[in-house]
């Protein structure tokens, strides 16, 4: 596939504790396993995926983070020129709920003020081992004003959804800031409009 | 005929009775002919008729001809007969012979097989024989062997009866001799027993008193005892007592080592390199003694042991390391500056600069010590595993991945990176601030230090995160880099920028106290970038300048950075560092940081635009507008004297070429290039303006053609690509302006338009035409364009 053969390109980065299981959504949407014992992620893991929606080319570029403290500082690097970032906590595991305000605070610090955030809640397939109640969580969310969804990477539950919607709303995103990017424009005629996204690759 | 027939049969049509049976051959039905009265009609079927008749009669004829062939057919057939009976009884007695040369067959292999059985039979006879012989003789031998501390002989005599075939001992034990085998057996057993101790305990005295040719020869004893993972674990004890003495040793040093010593400053890095060279060199001395004694597949057991002493030890080298560097308490200061507004005192970058390159090339050493290891036990595993299944191969992979990964040294290393990155950052800021803060600007430079100087910096630390020798440090930095260049310096620029290209002495008051205004509100807004403030509007237009070309060049470099880091790393990758995605991860990284390159060319259009309308339009539209004090509506006389005396456009040329003398300077020619295609695009426009406003006679037009040749020569000669374009408008109003009556307009418009294109609509030409008060306003709304 040649480099420009998409419409629009958008950069996703997963956050979360160490083993959450974000490596396995990467790995379930891009690749459709599920590798038992996975090890623990180190630095950053890069995944490409082209989807269509309605007709248009979309690639996903997705960068899979390690969630284990010493990493903190390389992944803080990829924040700002992230249009989404995935939060990924574990449904049987409180203290990776519980540690979700303090990610959301390195949101706030590194972030773009555009990004879009999902919280996810894996492991449903380990409903009997649930500690951190749906409704709690869709509580959280709401107060923090995230998109919530809950997925199982082992059983593929909602995995797809997860990306494609979230790529369904980068794709309105994007089309609204070039409508305002447009009507703002500073420069008739000379020059052609500073794009606010920072990565979005129109055309 | 058929195909006539045809479609009758499948219509199911009946076919008519017999006696009207010709016609059924025929498309024409009796009883069509018999409702057939007219003449003509009867003809023509009839006609049709005869040609019928003539086709069948042809047919029949060939028919016939064939009888002949068929019937000499036929006799041949009956000549085949007799013969096809001979061949009968010919096939049938062959089947015979087969069917009884295939029983012989048979019987003959059946004796064959069982002889084969036999011998078979008979070699597990004698090799049963051999092996009781072999175990006598093994027992002998271990007894000599033993007593002549003869080790080697006796474990030789062991493994061969470790290696008989187990069912066979026990089967011997069940013939006559049993009592005696068994016997023997105890003895081996007991002997085995024995060498076991022994070798155990030589191994152990040979350790202790570190006499490696005793040590060499015990442990080439444990496989042939079947004790490969004893015999391993227990020889990397040995190593690993060495491995620690060593590193020890070389601690002490460290300690002792003087400040001024000339590698001081590294002396951490140079003691793991110490550490790691002595396990790699004990990896390369023993690895052939391992592979032989102990077969290919067992080097990762030994380095999985030797690992575990390297572990311990690099944990003391980097807890010295910490502490005698300060490494952890400079993190916390370091993080604490980084607040924003932190009140912390800040660290002087400078101070960081030794103890960053010291870990990175810490990290670098550690890395290429993994790298060593893995490329050892991978090409091992692949010799032993040439035969296995590719379970057992990813079962490998997986092993040595994990003793790689999760070793201690792998982490402490991942951890002081993961504070490398954030220190670096802090260096590259405050590095980039004090740069921007002891900018100065040398006459006759069009840019100012701190261009080059932020650009050495980001080098430097992308630099220093490169010799570490981690991608993901690299990327991370190139991703900070990324931001520092895309928000805070473009930001610094941005807001020189800002503060406009302050207008003129008397010309614009009010524009001057607005850029005064912003001037304030910027200062305050900003603080410390605009510590030297603006003395003078000379000074601020010199500031604005300058901006403009350290905005260009900063494009210009990020480009350049893009493509140095590129050259940089295709040698790194080559090596094959950082696995398979390296490469993706760092181009995306990196193009990202060239994508900012972009943003400070719309920030350089922006600049441009905003020295255009603030700086020469309000210069360059007084100087049209005394185009209007020109009367153009003149006699031969004026036009005459006006061509003595320019009244307007050798005063607005000069004009031009003074102000813009003042860029030409001041900018870098491509910029200065950008500045005056906006220019004449605004005079362009100016002029159109006035002009509009203004009326002509004919000589006034003439007078006007002129000043526009003048004037579109001038600007010819000061810019680099064609002007003609933007004057296409202005030419052709001219060219109405010249005309010696209305109609005249004709012989260039519509289908006599030639090669020229119109740029003015219909109404337009009737607007310049009206210009010309020697124009009737009847003739001109006549026209008909």
């Amino acid at each position: 596939m040649s480099m420009e053969d998409y419409d629009f390109l958008f950069k996703i980065v997963l956050i979360g504790n160490a083993g959450v299981g974000k490596t396995c959504l990467v790995r379930r949407f891009t690749q459709g396993l599920f590798p038992p014992g996975q090890g623990a992620t180190i630095g950053v893991d890069f995944m490409i995926k082209t989807v269509e929606i309605n007709g248009e080319k979309v690639k996903l570029q997705i960068w899979d983070t390690a969630g284990q403290e010493r990493f903190r500082s390389i992944t803080q690097s990829y924040y700002r020129s992230a249009n989404a970032l995935i939060l990924t906590y574990d449904i049987t595991c409180e203290e990776s709920f519980r540690c979700l305000p303090e990610w959301l605070r390195e949101i706030e610090q590194y972030a773009s003020n555009k990004v879009i955030t999902v919280l996810v809640g894996n492991k449903i397939d380990l409903a009997e081992r649930r500690e951190v109640s749906q409704q709690r969580a869709e509580e959280f969310s709401e107060a923090q004003d995230m998109y919530y969804l809950e997925t199982s990477a082992k059983e593929s539950d909602n995995v797809e959804k997860l990306f494609l919607d979230l790529a369904c709303r980068l794709i309105s995103e994007a089309r609204q800031n070039t409508l305002v990017n447009n009507v703002s424009s500073p420069l008739p005629g000379e020059g052609k409009s500073i794009s606010y996204l920072t990565c979005c690759n129109f055309n | 005929m058929a195909d006539l027939d045809s479609p009758q049969k499948l219509s199911g049509v009946p076919r008519p009775p017999d006696g009207v049976g010709g016609g059924s051959c025929s498309e024409i039905s009796t009883e069509l002919i018999r409702s057939l009265t007219d003449l003509q009609e009867l003809e023509a079927v009839y006609e049709r008729l005869c040609g019928e008749e003539k086709v069948v009669e042809r047919e029949l004829d060939a028919l016939l001809e064939q009888q002949n062939t068929i019937e000499s057919k036929m006799v041949t057939l009956h000549r085949m007969g007799p013969n096809l009976q001979l061949i009968e009884g010919d096939a049938k007695q062959l089947a015979g012979m087969i069917t009884f040369t295939c029983n012989l067959a048979e019987n003959v292999s059946s004796k064959v097989r069982q002889l084969d059985l036999a011998k078979n039979r008979l070699y597990q006879a004698i090799q049963r024989a051999d092996d009781i012989l072999d175990l006598k003789f093994c027992m002998d031998g271990v007894q000599t062997a033993l007593r002549n501390e003869d080790y080697e002989q006796a474990a030789a005599h062991i493994h061969r009866y470790l290696c008989l075939d187990k069912s066979v001992i026990e089967l011997s034990r069940q013939g006559k001799e049993g009592s005696m085998i068994d016997a023997n057996l105890k003895l081996l057993q007991e002997a085995e027993q024995r060498l076991k101790a022994i070798v155990t305990e030589k191994f152990a005295v040979a350790t202790k008193e570190g006499d490696l040719p005793q040590v060499e020869r015990f442990f080439k004893i444990f496989p042939l005892l079947g004790l490969h993972e004893e015999g391993l674990s227990k020889f990397s004890e040995y190593l690993c007592k060495q491995v620690a003495s060593k590193a020890e040793e070389n601690l002490l040093l460290v300690l002792g080592t003087d400040m001024s010593d000339r590698r001081a400053a590294v002396i951490f890095a140079d003691t793991l390199t110490l550490l790691f060279e002595g396990i790699a060199r004990i990896v390369e001395t023993h690895q052939p003694i391992v592979e032989t004694y102990y077969g290919p597949g067992r080097l990762y057991t030994l380095i999985k042991y030797l690992q575990v002493e390297c572990d311990r030890q690099v944990e003391k080298v980097v807890d010295k390391f910490i502490k005698q560097r300060d490494y952890r308490q400079q993190f916390r200061h370091v993080q604490s500056n980084l607040m924003r507004n932190s009140t912390s005192e800040k660290i002087e970058p400078r101070e960081l600069d030794p103890i960053l390159t010291e870990v990175t090339l810490m990290n670098a050493r550690s890395e290429l010590y993994l790298r060593f290891l893995r490329k050892r036990i991978s090409s091992d595993f692949e010799v032993g595993d040439s035969m296995a299944s590719e379970e057992v191969k990813q079962e490998h992979q997986k092993c040595l991945d994990k003793l790689l990964n999760n070793c201690l040294l792998s982490c402490t290393m991942q951890e002081l990176i993961g504070l490398y990155i954030t220190m670096e950052e802090y260096f590259m800021r405050e590095t980039v601030n004090k740069a921007v803060a002891l900018d100065t600007y040398e006459k006759g430079q069009l840019t100012s230090s701190m261009v080059d100087d932020v650009f050495y910096i980001v080098k430097k630390c992308i630099g220093r995160a490169l010799s570490s020798s981690s991608i993901d440090c690299l990327c991370a930095m190139i991703n900070l880099a990324t931001t520092e260049l895309e928000s805070d310096f473009r930001d610094v620029l941005c807001h020189k920028l800002r503060m406009g290209f302050p207008a003129t002495t008397l010309q614009d008051i009010q524009r001057g106290v607005t850029s005064a205004v912003s001037i304030m509100h910027s200062s305050l807004q900003q603080g410390k970038f605009d510590t030297k403030g603006i003395e003078s509007t000379d000074e601020a237009k010199l500031s604005f300048l300058v901006t403009l070309n350290n905005v260009e060049v900063c494009s210009e470099n990020i480009s350049t950075l893009k493509k140095t880091l590129e050259s940089d790393c295709t040698k790194l990758f080559s090596q094959g560092i950082g696995g398979e995605q390296a490469q993706a991860k760092f181009d995306s990284c990196l193009s990202d940081l060239a994508a900012v390159s972009g943003k400070f060319r719309d920030l350089l259009q922006e600049g441009l635009t905003e020295l255009n309308s603030t700086a020469i339009k309000p210069q360059v539209q007084p100087w049209i507008n005394t185009f209007l004090s020109v009367s153009h509506n003149i006699e031969e006389e004026e036009f005459s004297d006006y061509e003595a005396n320019d009244p307007w456009v050798q005063q607005f040329i000069l004009n031009l070429e003074q102000q813009m003398a003042e860029f030409k300077a001041g900018l870098s020619p491509v910029i200065y290039d950008s500045l005056t295609s906006l220019m004449t695009s605004l005079v362009a426009v100016e002029l159109e303006k006035v002009v509009l406003k203004s009326t002509f006679n004919r000589l006034g037009g003439l007078q006007f053609d002129k000043e526009l040749r003048s004037l579109i020569a001038y600007l010819t000669t000061v810019t680099t690509w064609t002007i003609r374009d933007k004057f296409a408008r202005l030419s052709q109003m001219a060219t109405i302006l010249n005309l010696e009556r209305v109609t005249e307009i004709l012989d260039y418009w519509g289908a006599n338009s030639g090669p020229l294109t119109w740029r003015l609509t219909p109404a337009e030409v009737r607007q310049v035409l009206a210009l010309r008060i020697d124009f009737r306003s009847e003739d001109i709304k006549r026209l008909r364009l």
